[in-house]
């Protein structure tokens, strides 16, 4: 099956699947739609009759978000929906491209798409309303970009995502190290790494580059090249600019809801986080800021390590961050599991897990935990039950899944860096000559 | 495949991928530029003086304009929050204005509160609170009063930790189970009960005394109002029960004056008829206190070990990685 059908046929597998939704909501109890797009949907209708969105309860988001889906109130309440889904299949379009870009066989392209297309949480998630496909495929463009060496309309595109949705700040370092001298030359295309097969690294090193292990140190010293100090200011700016703007037509409501509640985050009620049940117990009290910096930590370390270690195989890094900062979040909604499905096609073909056992056995335990955790959560939330204990307990063992999921990944991992280190001549004129890119 | 047309294809399908790029992005600045547009005229709303109110559907039914205004709302613009007392104060001294005594004594004598009952319906974190009143009505005197129309309210003061979801009454207004719905009070539908107050439920049924006064049962109204719990505080025994009180009721009329209508609001009281099926006490699974250490220690040190993992996890296998790269260069 070619791309093009398989894109295709996800297309009018999501049509079919919004009219579904719609017939559901109007004959039965139980609703195909989110709710969260039902926020969306009256924040949206708010602004359409000249309103702020915030005065829809619950809706923390950027009014961005809402003026997108303005059309819900004068086309057709389910535009949001297919919105969505256009998304979703952007994300698998971006996909192709990015593996096309690398040079991986045709075969394992159509393969890591449909890993993307056909993953039952990816499409019901865009079709039932919810936003996360549109930061996806933000994601992948902004990988894209950089791929083809526009530094600009990354650093665009990077600025409107975190002012979106804040998690992608965890990309900022990784993309400011790949942005590495020896690799990225402003203004000129950069060599990209190839597929070569499972198995074989494909970082060639030339005899006259530094080693490998002072990449983080060269970094670090020749931190202030063009194409990063162009890479923050542009960023910054597109973010400090979107937000200054929203607080200018919402003022302390915006900030608030929209980019203060999630760094401030901590909700009592049940959810996958181990952390939901301490936050209960001790609720009655305020946290301590020792409290808060020590359930900070296990984050903070973890991005950090895993920053350092894999920074310059960029779509790994990404996936790896973006696995363990869900895991150690104080929230955890099943929502945010699509940040990182997005991101595992790109890793997928420098996977060196067999299916059979190893990659059965990760799927299998992450989603047994997942059950096992809405099972509890079914019987406190719709049978009344008191099973916080057990609850709490599942959620250990979800992180635990998680861990273990993550650490198969990272042993069977090729390790493969994004760019290729370029290879400077005695003349610098065939890097001057060499293809421009912005 | 030749490689020209190979190029040719790639070429192509990142045009296609341009174009699409293009009218998206066109989109989303027409979309960003219609939306700024709509905001110009914006309405905010500040923490903590914002009231739910659903709206009713007063103007598809002919209902008089001085019909349009809750009863209660004006309370919450006297008071931060909910008391009994404080809301019993609110009925004597601001409800009843004065002005339709004679009315409101012969309607006193029309109505009789004979049967109550309530019950709550479902099970977990997510029921229905069923309400079903019924009155003897004397029918001879009914058609000597000059009403033009009523209806009954109903107001529901719910305790710590219940709330109702306004999206949700708004909901089921526009089905037309309610003529008119609003919440007032504390409507943030997240905080656990120590850090929210109690909210008020007020809705609108219509009642046509006239029609009622020809059933030999009298009048009867049937209310099912959606209800959520929050997380309680934490209890020893792992529950909190939390009682439902009893809710007020009122008949609010349109009469015909010489010189103009005006509406006048009866509050109906139980004359101590009890409830049907008793007081309604909703049972919800709390935290427990005793798990709090164990709990705080267990889920440190899990994620600790989480963190070791995956550290050292990260360490070895780039390093061994990079060795390998070195050793293949």
């Amino acid at each position: 099956m070619d791309v093009r059908s398989l894109l295709l046929f996800s297309a009018l597998l999501r049509v079919l699947l919004i009219i579904y939704g719609e017939w559901q909501d109007a004959h039965m109890e139980v609703r195909y739609t989110d709710v969260d797009y039902l926020v969306f949907s009256d924040a949206a209708s708010l602004v359409a009759s000249g309103k702020s969105p915030y005065q829809r309860s619950t809706y923390r988001y950027s009014p961005l978000l809402a003026f997108l889906l303005v059309p819900n109130s004068i086309i057709h309440p389910s535009w949001g929906k297919f919105l969505f889904s256009a998304s979703d299949l952007l994300v698998g379009l971006f996909i192709h491209t990015i593996l096309e870009l690398r040079k991986v066989p045709e075969n394992l392209c159509t393969c890591a798409l449909m890993v993307w297309l056909f993953n039952p949480f990816t499409f019901s998630i865009g079709t039932r309303g919810n936003c996360e496909p549109i930061v996806c495929a933000m994601i992948l463009w902004i990988i894209i970009c950089l791929m083809n060496g526009k530094v600009l309309q990354a650093a665009f595109w990077y600025g409107l995502v975190v002012h979106f949705r804040i998690y992608p700040i965890i990309y900022s370092i990784p993309i400011i190290l790949v942005l590495d001298p020896h690799c990225f030359l402003y203004g000129l295309k950069p060599a990209l790494s190839s597929w070569v097969g499972q198995g074989n690294s494909t970082q060639s090193i030339p005899s006259t580059a530094v080693p490998e292990s002072c990449g983080i140190w060269i970094a670090l010293t020749s931190m202030f090249t063009r194409a990063r100090i162009m890479f923050g200011l542009i960023s910054g700016a597109v973010f400090f600019a979107f937000t200054g703007l929203f607080f200018y037509l919402y003022r302390w409501e915006f900030l608030h809801e929209a980019l203060l509640y999630h760094l401030t985050r901590t909700d009592p009620r049940h959810n996958f986080s181990i952390y939901f049940y301490h936050i209960y117990l001790h609720y009655e009290h305020e946290f301590s800021v020792v409290e808060r910096l020590i359930s900070f930590l296990p984050q903070f370390l973890v991005q950090l390590v895993l920053i350092v270690c894999f920074a310059q195989d960029l779509p790994f890094c990404f996936f790896a961050q973006t696995v363990a900062f869900v895991a150690f979040n104080k929230v955890i909604t099943a929502q945010y599991f699509v940040w990182f499905f997005c991101l595992l096609p790109l890793i997928l073909p420098w996977s060196n897990m067999k299916l059979k056992w190893t990659g059965l056995s990760c799927i299998l335990l992450w989603m047994g935990t997942q059950t096992h955790w809405l099972m509890w959560g079914y019987l406190l939330e719709f049978k009344g039950k008191n099973v916080f204990l057990e609850l709490w307990i599942a959620s250990i063992l979800f992180l635990a899944a998680n861990t273990f999921v993550l650490i198969k990944i990272i042993r069977y991992h090729t390790y493969s860096s994004l760019f290729q280190r370029l290879e400077f001549s005695s003349s610098d004129n065939d890097l001057k000559e060499g293809k421009k890119s912005n | 495949m030749p490689p020209s047309t190979v190029s040719y294809h790639m070429e192509s399908w990142q045009h296609v991928q341009v174009h699409i790029c293009r009218i998206l992005g066109i989109q989303l600045i027409f979309l960003v530029g219609f939306g700024f547009c709509m905001s110009s005229s914006f309405v905010s709303c500040e923490v903590g003086g914002c009231t739910s109110n659903v709206g009713s559907t007063n103007q598809s039914l002919n209902i008089p304009p001085y019909f349009e205004k809750h009863i209660t709302k004006s309370y919450f613009d006297k008071y931060d929050s909910l008391l009994d007392s404080d809301f019993l104060d609110f009925i004597s001294h601001e409800l009843f204005p004065g002005s339709c005594e004679l009315l409101l004594d012969n309607l006193n004598l029309v109505l009789r509160l004979s049967v109550q009952q309530r019950s709550l319906i479902g099970d977990g974190s997510h029921r229905h609170l069923s309400s079903s009143f019924r009155f003897n009505i004397q029918s001879e005197l009914i058609a000597e009063l000059p009403i033009h129309f009523c209806e009954a309210i109903i107001i529901e003061k719910l305790p710590y930790g219940i709330f109702a979801d306004p999206f949700e009454l708004q909901h089921l207004l526009q089905r037309g189970v309610f003529m008119g719905a609003a919440v007032f009070g504390d409507t943030n539908l997240e905080l656990p009960s120590v850090h929210s107050n109690r909210s008020l439920v007020e809705v609108h049924m219509d009642v046509d005394l006239n029609t009622f006064s020809r059933h030999k049962d009298g009048l009867e109204i049937n209310i099912d109002l959606p209800l959520h719990i929050r997380y309680p505080p934490l209890e020893e025994s792992g529950y909190s029960n939390i009682e439902l009180g009893a809710p007020d009721l009122f008949m609010r009329c349109s009469i015909e004056a010489k010189s103009h209508n005006q509406s006048c609001l009866l509050m109906l009281k139980d004359n101590g008829v009890a409830l049907g099926n008793g007081p309604v006490v909703w049972r919800v699974p709390s935290g427990i206190k005793a798990h709090a250490r164990a709990v705080s220690i267990v889920t440190f040190i899990s994620a600790i070990l989480s963190t070791l993992s995956i550290v050292l996890t990260s360490v070895y296998y780039s390093s061994t990685k990079l060795c390998k790269n070195l050793k293949q260069s």
